[in-house]
């Protein structure tokens, strides 16, 4: 390949990539507008109310919360401590923030709409059960050791 | 030549009509819920940038045969590994991510490699320290290896379920 044709290839690959960045800006400006609605009414201390029940009831509710939730996942760890020193247990913060992280019920209609429909309910299927696993292993696994 | 399309028309129409009804009905939340998605917006515009010149190396470097070597039906385990490691490595919001996911997938991306890829992104490398002052080292340690472990095993139920319906 000369390098000529090498540039052309390098502009192409550009010009693409740019391409599919922009046919996805609407579902991108859509889903950080969103964010911004959730940050502002879904609170910490609406959420603390929610936990206490049972071991069990708290990795799901706190799968559930973690999942409706959105930002930064440094702002679940925060969220997290402020639940944490109101008595909320371990299991539900574990699933609090990995569901924060890893499921996004805000960021789904994004995730059907470019992965497609069956590829996104079959994947937070799994990740919202792996969650409530995780986080029960997780604590279990830590009281071995401590 | 594939048509350019704008995805997600309509779920931005429906945030802004839901944005028209915030700001009718409760207009101080609407300012904040506008300034937060304003900001949030700008601190994306590096990461944005990234993974478009991310987005055209791999474009550029790894053509779609590659790709089906790499990371189609018949890779192995190294692609298993470069999933979870790209998902470890990867910053920003998930959303971001699509694109290059998508292309790549549209290329021959496996779904499970997505699905480790995206599970990967929960260990957040950066977010470490702030993790273990919250919950302490063993925690952090633990729910890590964790995540990885199970951003394995969903990646090869997804391929498992999906190879399934195609068969059928």
């Amino acid at each position: 390949m000369t390098n000529k044709e090498k540039q052309i290839t390098i502009k192409k690959a550009f010009l693409n990539a740019l391409k599919g960045f922009i046919s996805i800006l609407p579902m991108m400006v859509a889903t950080i507008g969103l964010v911004g609605l959730f940050q502002t009414y879904v609170t910490s201390s609406m959420l603390s109310n929610l936990f206490g029940y049972s071991d069990g009831l708290d990795i799901l509710i706190g799968t559930f919360t973690g999942a409706i939730s959105s930002g930064n996942g440094a702002i679940s760890f925060i969220v997290a401590q402020g639940l944490q020193d109101q008595g909320v247990s371990l299991y539900a913060l574990s699933a609090f923030i990995l569901a924060w992280v890893t499921l996004s019920f805000v960021h789904i209609f994004a995730e059907a709409s470019v992965l497609g429909t069956k590829f996104t309910v079959y994947r937070n299927i799994m990740t919202f059960i792996t969650t409530m696993i995780i986080s029960f292993l997780t604590v279990i696994t830590l009281k071995l050791f401590i | 030549m594939k048509k350019f399309e704008f995805k997600g028309m309509k779920f931005l129409l429906a945030v802004i009509v839901l944005y028209i009804l915030v700001a009718i009905f409760d207009a101080t939340n609407y300012t904040t819920s506008f300034n937060i998605s304003i900001k949030l917006l700008w601190s994306l515009v590096p990461i944005f940038t990234f993974i478009i010149i991310l987005t055209a190396a791999i474009n550029y470097l790894l053509k779609p045969k590659q790709i089906m070597k790499h990371f189609g039906k018949d890779s192995g385990k190294k692609s298993t590994l470069y999933a979870i490691l790209g998902g470890i490595l990867s910053h920003g919001p998930m959303y971001a991510w699509y694109g290059m996911l998508s292309d790549m997938k549209s290329h021959g991306l496996r779904d499970g490699l997505i699905v480790t890829f995206i599970y990967a992104r929960a260990v957040k490398l950066p977010l470490l320290p702030l993790m273990i002052g919250v919950f302490g080292i063993a925690f952090t340690i633990i729910i890590n290896i964790y995540i990885i472990i199970f951003s394995i095993i969903q990646g090869i139920i997804m391929d498992k379920l999906l190879s399934k319906e195609s068969s059928q």
